[in-house]
């Protein structure tokens, strides 16, 4: 997996680190710095690029040996699991860049260093991302205007059926607003006051009036992370889905960060539909929860609601009992393990490889108390005041018009002679101050241990994605449907639907608004 | 001394934040230093030889620099200056020996003599909408220490919470009992702004308050305009008032 050092790839590579830059400063810049009483945030999150830095390039190559970055955005169309968005969709690129930017600035790296690791990073990320969004064309959600619509048909179909109608203040409203509370209330403290748990995707057009958001929250239950062990033993499902219909609003943003926004504001009083699945690289698509009735559904959200509680007050002393480095610890993996998912995906997980903090990057952690972990992380993202960072007084920077540049390119320099180092270097050891991880995964086939959750993940692919149905695209079935062949396609996601199993491929989205409740 | 790459920047200067310049001047030293012991070739020092030359130990001594010359860091983790008061500024305005005169005094709140029983004591961006103001009894909420003995004997009734942290992991396992919150950070994008919207809780965000203490019986104006996305973009000052209320306390 050696790139080639020539123009035109480095003119690529270069081109993709800026779309980057561009995208991460509006994200950082429109939200407001994170603080925490509880954790060290800036800390961590300086931390944890440095383990980006460090790690990223080997353990792609790592996963890469088994399934391609095409082949995983594919599959990540059918399952909503973290690695996704904000995962590579924005943390995989940029934690490993401001690693790099960090370095730079510190003397330790000069931009001429690790040229193949950066090459390589970015081509990995651009070959997901394209397979990910390839429903919709783009390779990120701001090339799209802030919007992600990465299902299919076939998929959006299944869950505009199945919403369940509700207004508000009736119990059904009531119950999965309750839970969308806890569940992200429970996901800023699982990720140590990040939002990386929390996910959405969409709009989808269900009717003139109109739209669905698709929301995704991950990572609940027992499984990869030490802190979750024990405390989270009763919470049933690690990622749960909700689709969610609104009325009389246009969701104008939806971005990697989490957010959406919508004109005029979404309220509670919009929300008009609900729906409830679960899934990961094991499911067979979106398994639905207490979806039979509207009786079943209304105690689902309830039953979630208090196990997502009572997991989430367990957790909250754990945390508050923690030293700083425990809690520096958590913080940095939940960063750098943002696409740990590739690697359950590809059946390649190894809990050295993402519950430690590489021994590399360990050697900057005494830099890092409250001050200067604020300051360098502002100066990082937000100032761009860096000297790396500085451009001549000329150029005027996308959304600042400022002489900055929060990445550093790679020289063109290096094509006529100028020195340079290929890679960083293998994985080295890591280090960690949290207990032991516990054996234990959550997945939609049940509780199962690290070497059963790899064998499993090896063995699988979805029906959706076997070599015959792989490529059926969107344009495929605009001119096949009705056929046995698109059907049988349609059918793989139909089979668990309430109102769509064994409806085949040529229904209209009116006629599936027809059949709904 | 070896020579850096980046020790001949046309466009660079010094950092924005001191500490940050005084610790990276700090690091690059030592890189100095320890590519001069290895031979001074950096290809084979960058990503070999510096792994074992550059130190955990190199990196405390940049942190003790400061520390020797008298400086003392900010804190934002309540867990920083417990682990080691020697190296962070003393930490106020937490304990329940604090609070009988602790409060936050901000420079551009709106004060203004009562009416009607109802004194300004300053104001804040308010996350959403409801149909009442939202009144009950101010008590500061600081740090873990506060939370837990709070998730032990449960929030007291009609608890206002004053904070000044505007993530939402902090209060995360009481959030839902406040009758409201005032927030003296973050925006109502942050996550506490996020989280009490979600769960129905009013709340004032990036509040500029003076004079309320602990046990004031307050009310925030939750009837007023939330302040949206849109506002903060285009920088629209949509603020609403919260009040001490005369003679209840």
């Amino acid at each position: 997996m050696t790139m080639p050092l020539n123009y035109s790839q480095l003119l690529e590579t270069n081109n993709l680190i800026q779309q980057n830059v561009d995208e991460s400063y509006w994200l950082c810049v429109t939200r407001t710095v994170q603080e925490s009483k509880l954790f060290p945030v800036p800390s961590y999150m300086m931390l944890s690029y440095l383990m980006a830095f460090y790690r990223y390039p080997s353990l792609l190559r790592k996963i890469e040996t088994r399934m391609s970055a095409e082949e995983l955005g594919d599959r990540s169309r059918e399952m909503a699991m973290k690695h996704r968005a904000p995962g590579v969709s924005w943390g995989l690129p940029n934690f490993y860049l401001l690693g790099r930017e960090w370095l730079i600035n510190m003397g330790v790296i000069k931009p001429t260093d690790a040229i193949e690791d950066v090459m390589y990073v970015m081509d990995f990320w651009k070959r997901f991302q394209l397979a990910l969004y390839r429903n919709d064309g783009h390779i990120s959600r701001v090339q799209y205007g802030h919007r992600a619509q990465i299902l299919s048909e076939r998929q959006t179909q299944v869950f505009h059926s199945d919403l369940y109608t509700c207004e508000n203040g009736d119990e059904l409203h009531e119950a999965a607003h309750q839970f969308m509370a806890s569940a992200s209330q429970y996901g800023f403290l699982i990720s140590c006051e990040s939002r990386i748990s929390l996910h959405n995707h969409g709009p989808y057009k269900l009717n003139e009036n109109s739209e669905m958001i698709v929301r995704d929250f991950m990572d609940l239950a027992e499984s990869d992370f030490p802190w979750l062990d024990g405390v989270a033993e009763g919470v049933e499902f690690n990622n749960i889905t909700v689709t969610m219909a609104a009325k009389d609003c246009h969701f104008y943003l939806v971005d990697d960060w989490g957010s959406f926004e919508a004109e005029p504001e979404f309220s509670a009083d919009k929300l008009i539909g609900v729906g409830l699945y679960t899934s990961d690289n094991l499911s067979e698509g979106y398994v639905p929860l207490g979806m039979d009735s509207r009786e079943d559904l209304i105690a689902m959200f309830k039953k979630l609601d208090a196990q997502v509680k009572e997991a989430m007050n367990n957790l909250w002393k754990r945390i508050a009992g923690y030293s700083r480095d425990q809690m520096m610890d958590a913080g940095a993996i939940t960063y750098f393990a943002i696409i740990k998912d590739l690697a359950h995906i590809a059946g390649v997980y190894d809990v050295d490889d993402w519950m430690k903090v590489d021994e590399r990057a360990e050697r900057f952690r005494p830099l890092l108390n409250d001050e200067y972990g604020r300051d360098v992380l502002g100066e990082l993202v937000g100032l761009l005041s860096n000297p790396s960072q500085k451009l001549s007084e000329y150029q005027m920077m996308m959304h600042s018009n400022a002489p900055t540049k929060m990445y550093t390119p790679i020289p063109y320099s290096v094509l006529s002679g100028e020195t340079y180092t290929p890679t960083a270097g293998p994985l080295y050891p890591g280090i960690t101050n949290l207990p032991e991880k516990k054996d234990v995964y959550t997945t939609t086939r049940g509780k199962m241990n690290f070497a059963e959750y790899n064998k499993a993940s090896q063995e699988f692919c979805p029906a959706a994605l076997v070599p015959e149905n792989r490529f059926l695209c969107e344009t495929w079935v605009k001119y096949n449907a009705g056929s046995e062949k698109a059907d049988a396609l349609y059918e793989v996601s139909q089979q668990a639907s309430r109102k769509l199993a064994g409806k085949g491929s040529s229904l209209s989205r009116d006629e599936v608004e027809g059949l709904r409740d | 001394m070896a020579k850096l790459y980046t020790d001949t920047d046309k466009f660079g200067d010094a950092n924005a934040s001191p500490t940050v310049e005084a610790f990276h001047a700090a690091v690059k030293d030592i890189v100095r230093q320890k590519l001069a012991e290895s031979g001074g070739h950096w290809d084979s020092f960058v990503f070999d030889k510096s792994y074992t030359l550059i130190t955990e130990e190199d990196m405390k001594g940049v942190e003790k620099m400061l520390l020797d010359a008298g400086h003392l860091f900010d804190w934002s983790a309540a867990i920083s200056p417990t682990e080691r008061p020697e190296a962070y500024k003393p930490v106020e305005g937490v304990s329940d020996d604090d609070m009988g005169e602790f409060s936050f005094e901000h420079e551009d709140a709106v004060t203004a003599a009562a009416e009607g029983g109802l004194e300004q004591r300053g104001q804040g961006d308010n996350v959403a909408r409801y149909a009442e103001d939202c009144e009950g009894v101010a008590r500061y909420i600081r740090s873990p220490m506060q939370v837990m003995k709070f998730l032990e004997e449960g929030v007291p009734d009609n608890t206002i919470a004053i904070i000044d942290d505007s993530g939402g992991t902090l209060t995360a396992p009481i959030l839902e009992q406040f009758k409201g919150v005032i927030c003296a950070g973050g925006t109502t994008r942050s996550h506490l702004g996020i989280l009490t919207r979600e769960y129905g809780v009013p709340c004032v965000m990036n509040a500029k308050v003076s004079g309320i203490k602990q046990g004031d019986t307050v009310r925030i104006e939750s009837t007023g305009d939330p302040k949206t996305a849109a506002d903060y973009q285009k920088n629209v000052e949509r603020t609403v008032k919260v009040w001490r209320v005369a003679g209840a306390s």
